[in-house]
């Protein structure tokens, strides 16, 4: 005779008995399903946030900056009105050639400017960029609101605008503004396009002007920022290798320039783990009180079985069986549920604070989230159907029968 | 001899120490009828549960168709009752999640010998046999306490058992009841010669047996 117990008798009475429960199966199934959808909801909208913010944030600015020291430091001419100049570009070059992590980087000259247009005047930080490096750093393209991206620099003097910017400016593609820098030289430009990061903070004051043009303006052919992308954005070595090899300049990687949003997204995370498995947990001990009353209620029942053939294992196997039905079912209906509810919140429009620009609530639909939810929820119900079920196991059909 | 008990000690261990069964020997041949009468706590129902094998914690030697009961392991001994044992009840315990057909089959289910067509054929023969054909798919609970009891007969004996072991399976039951349950029970086994072992108060029963064992103290009085 077989010790299997996986058997379709064992399966049919589980059913049974899960069917004379109808409600509080129904009940233990709502847990299961409420504890997986709001797990999912939640990790998705969280790691949306998070992703977004990553997207803006860290694909809009380097992952490492060398700029120069300021003048101040190392030598006092007068005032300042030139770019302090990275004097040894070209050993700073042949050294990240070499590096097998950095994967792409882009020189610039960043002048602050004075913008105006027939409506208003604004300060703006222009960046210098050659257009073929600076394309391989930021992907503009995606983010262009109108116009072009970084080619239209090759016309000289135009100008590309952040969204904020431009607004306040009050100016749009084909518009020109005039730029009036430290050092008294202006010129006029043309709007080519108008971008937006998504973050007020970048699209409030960032402009991208061709490097040879803000070269000649300035008066001098030096360029001011080195900016890297790393291969792996978590090693950042290569910052103080920089230092210790080159004099008078500074580095500055991403994590010290977006400290908030680093922080922010560790935060989110504990949150979303934590109240995603107190819920899991909540569901858990529901299956685990159903199934341990049922135990209590069905003794007899039990002792019964196990007098007329069915053994310690089956007893266990036709209750877990419960539990696991329970837990795929709900996980499942949990998952649909979840993935509904975070299809709604993906189309509701977001009032944009003055951090976020965005139109609807970022959501992140990745299918291991699906995948996590989902074992999530059995393997927590079948940790709670354990218990109860290796109780039922060891009741005894004597103690039982005899105590009538 | 198909139940041979060889010199069985029981103890209890709660509240204190105390002997239940002193130096129990007895055989049972095959077709018998034996009634096991006594006052209660003379014993008779532990020396039931020792001899259907639910109850192994004993001293002495008990083998039921040759097989040793203590050198089986407890898989295999909830095996060996689901073939050859078929338990009735004082109360008659039919599960009330399933319906009459499907308590009768639950242990022919277990089993899994036959296949399901020829399980409910052999179930719906043995309930006509005890006369409850006709309510075959109704729960369970439904039924009175004389019909649950002739569904237990037929469900102790689905999977053709050598042993029927019945613990007071009139004790629930109203005296007229009780007559037509034993009636049946009789009649029914001796018609397929299986061996039953019955414990009960019921004079009606022990004079209607093949023999009657009477229990005193623990001991089997001679």
């Amino acid at each position: 005779m077989s010790k299997q117990v996986f058997t379709k008798t064992n399966i049919f009475i589980a059913l049974q008995y899960l069917s004379a429960r109808k409600k509080q199966s129904f009940l233990a199934t709502i847990g299961v399903l409420l504890g997986v959808t709001t797990f999912i909801v939640m990790i998705n909208f969280m790691t949306g946030v998070n992703d977004f913010l990553d997207d803006a944030v860290f694909n809009g600015s380097p992952d490492i900056i060398v700029s120069a020291t300021t003048r101040k430091q190392h030598e006092k001419k007068g005032f300042n009105i030139g770019v302090n100049a990275i004097e040894h570009s070209k050993r700073i070059d042949d050294l990240l050639k070499e590096n097998t992590n950095v994967q792409s980087f882009a020189h610039q000259i960043i002048s602050p400017a004075i913008l105006i247009s027939d409506a208003k005047q604004f300060p703006g930080s222009i960046n210098g960029v050659f257009p073929d490096q600076e394309r391989n750093m930021v992907d503009l393209e995606r983010r262009l609101i109108e116009g072009e991206g970084f080619q239209s620099l090759s016309t000289e003097n135009t100008i590309l605008l952040g969204i904020s910017l431009a607004k306040r400016l009050q100016v749009s593609v084909g518009d020109q503004i005039k730029m009036i820098l430290p050092n008294g030289k202006n010129t006029t430009l043309t709007v080519s396009g108008i971008f937006s990061f998504g973050i007020t903070t970048i699209d409030n004051v960032r402009t991208y002007v061709s490097a040879t043009t803000l070269q000649h303006l300035l008066g001098q052919n030096s360029i001011s920022n080195i900016h890297i992308k790393l291969k792996d954005r978590d090693d950042v070595r290569l910052k103080s290798y920089l230092i210790e090899n080159i004099d008078n300049v500074t580095t500055e990687d991403w994590k010290d320039s977006n400290k908030t949003i680093v922080i922010g997204n560790k935060v989110r995370d504990i949150l979303t783990w934590s109240v995603s498995f107190a819920l899991l947990l909540v569901a858990g001990f529901g299956i685990y009180n159903i199934l341990n009353i049922t135990v209590i209620q069905k003794r007899k029942d039990i002792a019964v079985l196990k007098t007329i053939g069915y053994s310690s294992n089956d007893i266990v196997f036709i209750f877990l069986v419960q539990s696991i039905i329970i837990g795929v079912l709900g996980a499942i209906l949990g998952s649909v549920l979840g993935y509904v509810i975070s299809y709604l919140i993906s189309t509701t429009p977001l009032d944009t604070s003055d951090f976020i620009i965005v139109d609807t609530y970022p959501i992140n639909f990745k299918m291991s989230y699906y995948v996590l939810g989902f074992s999530f929820g059995v393997v927590t119900t079948i940790f709670a159907g354990y218990f109860p079920s290796k109780k039922a196991s060891k009741v005894d059909p004597v103690t039982i029968i005899r105590g009538i | 001899m198909i139940i041979e008990a060889q010199h069985i000690d029981k103890y209890f261990l709660e509240p204190e120490k105390h002997q239940v069964l002193k130096d129990i020997s007895l055989s049972i041949s095959e077709g018998e009828l034996v009634s096991v009468y006594g006052e209660s706590g003379s014993g008779k129902s532990t020396l039931l549960y020792i001899l259907s094998t639910l109850d192994t914690g004993f001293e002495g030697n008990l083998s039921i168709k040759n097989q040793d009961i203590k050198k089986l392991t407890s898989s295999a001994l909830t095996d060996f009752r689901n073939k050859y044992i078929g338990f009735v009840y004082q109360f008659h315990y039919l599960l009330p999640e399933f319906n009459v057909l499907q308590n009768v089959m639950l242990p022919a289910m277990k089993l899994a010998q036959k296949s399901k067509e020829e399980m409910k054929k052999d179930a719906l023969s043995l309930l006509n046999e005890v006369g409850m054909k006709d309510f075959a798919k109704r729960p369970s609970y439904q039924l009175s306490g004389g019909q649950q009891q002739r569904v237990a007969i037929a469900r102790a004996l689905i999977n053709d058992p050598s042993v029927i072991i019945a613990d007071e399976p009139t004790g629930n039951l109203d005296q007229k009841n009780s007559g037509v349950i034993f009636d049946l029970l009789k009649e029914i086994t001796e018609r397929k010669n299986k061996t039953v072992v019955i414990a009960t108060h019921n004079p009606k029963i022990y004079h209607n047996s093949h023999r009657t064992i009477e229990m005193i103290d623990g001991s089997i009085r001679l």
